[in-house]
């Protein structure tokens, strides 16, 4: 059927409504327009029921899905674990002592996942919905059980991500594995801070690229140690003192040996999570710099204190 | 039932199949776009009169549930509904066969302008390597579902498809 002239006029004044509101949203949703988040919070907390009734109703068909086409992966898995747990096993005694080192370490830098602060414990309901979301995760927490946007998730391991959309019975979050996510880290052996990311080629290793300076005079001695923790920094966004992992790598960061970037393998396994903890706390945008450090931090010691006071 | 009711119904259902089912049940990674399914069928039974509203709708409902900005998908789908529709109007007649491969080339140019047009806006890690790959596998998912999606589309678009 070929278009009259009149439907293609009306039919391009349409186009071109459609374009001038995509653009009034995109521009209000950019400014972080309130009511738009509400509207969009209320239309998922509506369909919220509905998806949680279909989920159950289709998980076997999932599972029996995964169970087809993931079976060489599972397999493989089974067979690595396996091999994990025979090693473990033969070496109990090496374990234990690593066990003993790394509690020692987190003693020593007063590390620990804040036991201190609040948290709810969740689980995690589906992964990206999109294909182009494989860095976010949603919980089944939400602004009912006291999450805010920006809060720290984290497991018994360390930081994991942070919570980037609330809605009343669930939860967005970003996860560490979105190499755009910064993280502001303290090098617990030399307690220097600096910024980092995920290593966009390797999801498993985070790197500190900015923000830590190669010894002027080059003596090694002053280098992070490897195998010390990594943790956040009381500059961050998040809570200070939350585990993110261990330094397997120190190198300079240019030709010049100016900077210094430090790589840290992740002590959580972001790509597998089960059951995530969000804690009740929100870590600072900015500090000021007249300013103390955020109350989310754990208090120095009583000597540091009093010198940080003075 | 009016045919808003039914696209409403259409929309609702497509989007908890694709809130369920396709979160885990992908191929290489990667799932079928059912929104866009639905916008592109949609344009190619109404035209570009109507096509491009319905489409946008089906977006902007897909949007409330992407981490992108509200709108990005919404203007992508009608852009493309636009097209679709208007290249079908003056090009083709209406076939089965028509309609397969109007759906894997909309669906595909779909996810590659959300990705363009994200990078835009700001959300520059939507392009990457896999993003020819992803287009593909959506283009030939959604191509797939083609045939179970239209009888859907025409019951919904009943009055309009008449209309016509």
């Amino acid at each position: 059927m070929a278009l009259t002239q009149r439907s293609i006029g009306k039919s391009r004044h349409r186009m071109i409504l459609l374009v001038l509101t995509a653009i009034t949203l995109l521009s209000l949703d950019l400014s972080s327009f309130g009511p738009l988040g509400t509207a969009q919070r209320l239309v998922r907390d509506l369909l919220h029921p509905i998806t949680e009734v279909a989920g159950a109703i289709v998980s076997p068909f999932s599972d029996a899905w995964n169970a087809v086409f993931d079976y060489d992966d599972l397999e493989t898995q089974n067979r690595l674990l396996t091999e994990r747990i025979q090693q473990l096993e033969g070496n109990e005694m090496a374990v234990e002592a690593e066990r003993a080192e790394f509690e020692r370490l987190r003693a020593a830098a007063g590390v620990d996942v804040r036991p201190d602060l609040a948290r709810v414990t969740a689980t995690v309901v589906r992964g990206g919905v999109g294909n182009f979301d494989d860095d976010v995760i949603t919980i089944d927490r939400g602004g009912q059980d006291g999450v805010h946007n920006g809060m720290a998730v984290v497991t018994g391991a360390g930081l994991v991500g942070r919570v980037e959309r609330v809605d009343a019975t669930t939860s967005a979050v970003l996860l560490l594995t979105d190499t755009d996510l910064i993280v502001g880290v303290r090098l617990a052996d030399t307690d220097e801070v600096g910024l980092g990311h995920v290593d966009p080629n390797d999801p498993s290793i985070f790197v500190v690229d900015t923000g830590l300076e190669w010894p002027e005079d080059g003596n090694e001695l002053l280098l992070p140690a490897l195998d010390t923790v990594v943790v956040t920094a009381a500059t961050s966004r998040y809570p200070a003192e939350i585990p993110l992992g261990r330094i397997v790598e120190v190198r300079p960061g240019d030709e010049d040996m100016l900077t210094m970037h430090v790589r840290v393998a992740l002590a959580n396994d972001i790509t597998d999570l089960g059951f995530v903890s969000v804690l009740l706390a929100e870590g600072v945008d900015q500090v000021p710099l007249d300013e103390p450090v955020p109350s989310t931090s754990i208090p120095l010691t009583t000597a540091t204190s009093a010198g940080e006071g003075s | 039932m009016n045919t808003p009711v039914r696209l409403g119904i259409v929309f609702v259902v497509a989007l908890v199949i694709q809130l369920t089912v396709f979160v885990d049940v992908r191929v290489f990674g990667v799932a079928p776009e059912l929104l866009v399914l639905v916008a592109v069928v949609a344009a190619f039974f109404v035209g570009p009169e109507r096509g491009p509203v319905i489409a946008f709708v089906a977006g902007l409902l897909w949007d409330v549930y992407l981490p992108t900005p509200l709108g990005l998908s919404a203007v992508i789908f009608a852009v493309v509904a636009y097209v679709v529709a208007t290249l079908n109007e003056g090009l083709f007649h209406d076939t089965r066969a028509q309609l397969v491969g109007v759906v894997a080339v909309g669906s595909a140019a779909s996810v590659i302008g959300y990705a363009l047009l994200g990078a835009i806006v700001g959300e520059g890690g939507l392009i990457s390597a896999d993003l020819i790959v992803i287009a593909l596998v959506v283009g030939v998912f959604n191509a797939v579902l083609a045939p179970i999606a239209a009888p859907i589309m025409t019951w919904a678009l009943a009055a309009e498809v008449d209309r016509r």
